[in-house]
């Protein structure tokens, strides 16, 4: 065992005890090789108090921890594990791991990821927003994922259930870059676990990258580490759809921590989902209304036809009915009043454009799914 | 010496003919009732000695026995008083033995010697085989509606001996009208805007179809389904005693001409116990909510809170139209033929206005949307989202079509689904329902759509065409069903109880 894989043998180890967060495994790294650092949590190596600060009040109780559960590990074991399920070991001070996360405010001391890093290479973009995400907000997420991963943009974010899966979704549709997604529990462990199709596709055709080992499950203070990976990878950071508070504002102030410039889509002044992305607007971001937006922000060029524009356009007669809904979601009632068509003749015209995919009905709101022709 | 009066006692919504045995002979003075008395009835002792004392009648210094026949149906309340009584005057030779020849008699008495009525006349009055039956003066309207006997009453036990006697004609019943007047049920005008909804309580009364209404609080939901009662024809024949038997049994008000016509709507609590809302209890077994809605609107508000036990239990009484309840000893089948109107939150936050602003995590979610098991959901043939009423429409708005016109079409589609030999189409099914529901060219497609999208089951499929088979009995539309019919019937059955669970890309 070379004297690199013997240090990446214990990091993978460090970085499984409990409660060790990128902050607290920085400084027990702090120049001290690996093996050292495990010394100091098996209790053999006096404790450095920069390491104790960043254990926080409970200091006693965090080392006592990590020596108990440190004591229980099987170090070569655990390594063997990642060997076996195909997961990569990379410590950010390694070659090949690309310059922003090596040279972060916080670099992850630890990447566990499922393809070569030398994958992330090209402009990337983070596309994330709220996980309660309205059908507009679904629907512009999946067609930035597609038309930026279709242009050769890696497509990064959380897959996280609404804005990021959707996100991930359209990067995969367009099959061209591979999708970059950053997890906040082991990479083994599928969160949310309606994801699990969509978390294969995404090992399957590009990246899984996480800075925890197998079996790490999910954990509230995980996620804002997380997103601050996110912020860390992208060039541009695009907000889709986001609350008045939420995980995607968190994002938001990583990247802006790190010149990183971010995007907002506009939305409905009425729509609760796009409270926040609205503020960022007003705030000074640039808004993004299409991939083309993103794409003028990296210094690429534009595709030459807009996105979207491949549904075919609906019968004639169903024309005035998507006319009268428009982009707001309406329910059954407004509609009536809107085209003032026989509820008999409005219910069989809706059935047909839900079935034929021109809108969804949801909670008893209509709401139209994709342009029937570009936007702009 | 033995006297047998005839009388009955009352289990579920059901009368037993009673036969009262009195014997009177010399020992020891005593009074003993045998023959399964409860508790109330075995105090009939105490109660009918006072009663013939205060009444200047006289009490045997002698044993008495009072057999209550048949021995196995056991015997419920006070109503046997009044034949005890009278079993013991002739007995005692205070009024002619011949008397009581086909004369039947109902009432409880009071320590003064008045004759109170008793819970459940209609039913007990209507098994009584007999030419005469005297009752309490109030229960007289009631007992007249079975129209077999000749009604006698008399205001106290007095009145009873001396008519027995001979002596003075029976008293005059009380004039009729005395009940208080019933308050008109809420008319559909004061309901604005929800032109959908309205549509879906026209076809559910007209259809029988069960109605789920799904929407967040102050949505009008509860506004909505106490509507529907005044959109339900009135009773008749048969129906109409039904009712009026559950209603008797409970000891709930009766109108003043004793004969339920406007078809009731209950609405018990979701904290009410399983007894209360399915029958049972007590052992007469007494009638519960869902019986009480016979021929009427059951409305279940805040679907979801009630106990999981009698969400499952009301699948018997949809199915069949009755509700059999079985104890140790006893076992009731009570009516129970409703129209089941439900309502619910969409989801547990209830603040699910517009889309995406709902704050349920997607467990919270899915544990909501089980309180409602599936084989409960496929019964509601009407699914429908009810939203909050735009400001404009509650203060400037039309106001809606009122309650009778829509009454009216509803009256007629039930005499077309009546020629098709259902009570209403809801009932329609296999066969009948395939030859009532032929498609107009291209409807089919339009049912494959939506099948296509997930948005309908087979089963549901088959329900839908007996809604739009509804719609079009509404339109006076004979012939096979329309695009505008079906597709209507698709939107009105087309809330989920899950809608933000599918909220994926």
């Amino acid at each position: 065992m070379s004297g690199t894989e013997a240090d990446t043998t214990f990091l993978v180890a460090l970085a499984g005890l409990p409660g060790m967060g990128p902050a607290r495994l920085r400084h027990l790294l702090d120049g001290r090789s690996p093996a050292d650092a495990w010394a100091v949590v098996r209790g053999a190596s006096p404790v450095p108090p920069a390491v104790a600060k960043a254990c926080g009040p409970k200091v006693a109780a965090v080392l006592a921890g990590w020596r108990a559960a440190a004591a229980a590990v099987d170090v070569d074991e655990r390594w063997a594990a990642h060997d076996a399920a195909g997961i990569l070991v990379t410590p950010t001070s390694a070659p090949g791991v690309p310059a922003c996360l090596a040279a972060d405010l916080e670099p992850p001391a630890v990447l566990f990821h499922t393809a070569p890093l030398s994958r992330l290479e090209g402009p990337r973009v983070a596309i994330v927003g709220t996980r309660r995400a309205t059908r507009y907000g679904l629907d512009v997420a999946r067609e930035l994922g597609r038309d930026l991963a279709a242009s050769g943009v890696l497509v990064v974010s959380g897959l996280a259930t609404g804005i990021d899966g959707a996100a991930h979704r359209g990067a995969l549709e367009a099959g061209v870059a591979p999708p970059v997604a950053v997890v906040g529990c082991g990479p083994d462990v599928v969160y949310p676990p309606r994801h699990a199709a969509l978390w294969a596709d995404v090992i399957a055709a590009g990246v899984l990258l996480s800075e925890h080992p197998l079996g790490t499950p999910p954990a509230p203070w995980r996620f804002p580490a997380r997103n601050r990976v996110v912020a860390a990878l992208a060039d541009v950071l695009v907000v889709v759809e986001s609350r008045a508070s939420g995980g995607s504002l968190y994002t938001v102030d990583e990247a802006l921590a790190r010149d990183v410039p971010v995007h907002a889509v506009p939305g409905s002044v009425r729509s609760p989902a796009s409270v926040g992305t609205n503020q960022l607007l007003a705030d000074g971001a640039a808004p993004c209304r299409d991939a083309g937006d993103v794409l003028d922000a990296l210094g690429l060029v534009r595709p030459a036809s807009g996105g979207g524009g491949q549904m075919p356009a609906p019968p004639p007669e169903l024309a005035g009915i998507l006319e009268a809904l428009g982009w707001e979601p309406a329910t059954f009632d407004d509609l009536q009043t809107g085209t003032a068509l026989d509820p008999g003749v409005l219910a069989a015209g809706l059935t047909r454009l839900v079935a034929g995919g021109w809108l969804q009905r949801q909670g008893g709101w209509f709401e139209r799914l994709q342009p029937d022709g570009p936007r702009r | 010496m033995l006297a047998t009066a005839a009388t009955a006692t009352l289990l579920g919504v059901e009368g037993r003919p009673v036969s009262v045995e009195v014997h009177v002979s010399s020992g020891l003075p005593g009074f003993t009732i045998v023959g399964q008395p409860d508790q109330a009835c075995r105090e009939a002792r105490d109660r009918v000695r006072a009663a013939l004392l205060s009444s200047r009648l006289a009490w045997p210094q002698q044993r008495v026995t009072v057999n209550l026949a048949p021995s196995g149906v056991r015997k419920i309340g006070g109503g046997l008083d009044l034949a005890i009584a009278v079993g013991v005057l002739a007995a005692t030779d205070q009024v002619p033995m011949s008397s009581l020849d086909r004369r039947a008699f109902v009432g409880e008495l009071g320590l003064d010697g008045s004759v109170r009525p008793v819970t459940g006349t209609l039913p007990l009055v209507g098994v009584l085989d007999a030419d005469e039956v005297v009752v309490a003066p109030a229960s007289v309207a009631e007992a007249t509606v079975v129209g077999r006997h000749v009604v006698r009453c008399a205001p106290s036990l007095r009145d009873v001996a001396v008519a027995l006697r001979g002596d003075e004609p029976w008293p005059d019943p009380p004039p009729p009208g005395s009940a208080p007047p019933v308050a008109d049920p809420p008319d559909l005008l004061e309901v604005r805007g929800h032109r959908l909804a309205r549509r879906a309580l026209e076809v559910a009364a007209a259809g029988g179809h069960h109605l789920l209404l799904l929407g967040p609080p102050g949505s009008g939901k509860t506004l909505l389904a106490t509507r529907l009662p005044g959109l339900l024809p009135p009773l008749e024949g048969e129906q109409a005693l039904e009712a009026t038997r559950v209603h008797s049994a409970a000891g709930l008000p009766l109108p003043a001409d004793g004969l339920l016509r406007r078809p009731p709507l209950r609405r018990p609590h979701q904290s009410a116990s399983a007894v209360a809302v399915l029958g049972g209890g007590s052992a007469s077994m007494r009638p519960g909510e869902v019986s009480l809605a016979h021929g009427g609107v059951l409305f279940l508000d805040e679907l979801g809170e009630f106990p999981p036990a009698v969400l499952d239990a009301l699948r018997q009484p949809l199915e069949e139209g009755v509700m059999r309840v079985a104890r140790a000893e006893l076992r009731a089948t009570l009516p129970a033929r409703f129209l089941l109107v439900a309502a619910m939150n969409p989801c547990p936050c209830g603040g699910g206005e517009r889309p995406g602003d709902c704050s349920c995590s997607d467990a919270a979610l899915a544990r909501y949307a089980r309180r409602v098991s599936g084989p409960l959901l496929d019964r509601f043939d009407l699914r429908l989202e009810v939203q909050r009423v735009s400001t404009d429409d509650l203060l400037g708005g039309p106001a809606g079509e009122p309650s009778a016109p829509v009454a009216e079409r509803v009256a007629m589609a039930r005499a077309v689904a009546a020629a098709r030999g259902v009570r209403a189409n809801a009932e329609l099914r296999g066969s009948a329902l395939e030859s009532a529901t032929p498609l107009a060219p291209g409807v089919a497609e339009l049912l494959e759509g939506a099948l296509g999208t997930g948005a309908l089951t087979g089963r549901g499929l088959a329900r839908v065409r007996a809604v739009a088979r509804t719609i079009a009995d509404l339109e006076e539309h004979e012939g096979p069903l329309t695009a505008e019919q079906v597709g209507l019937a698709l939107q009105l059955r087309s809330a989920t109880l899950r809608p933000h669970l599918r909220r994926t890309a």
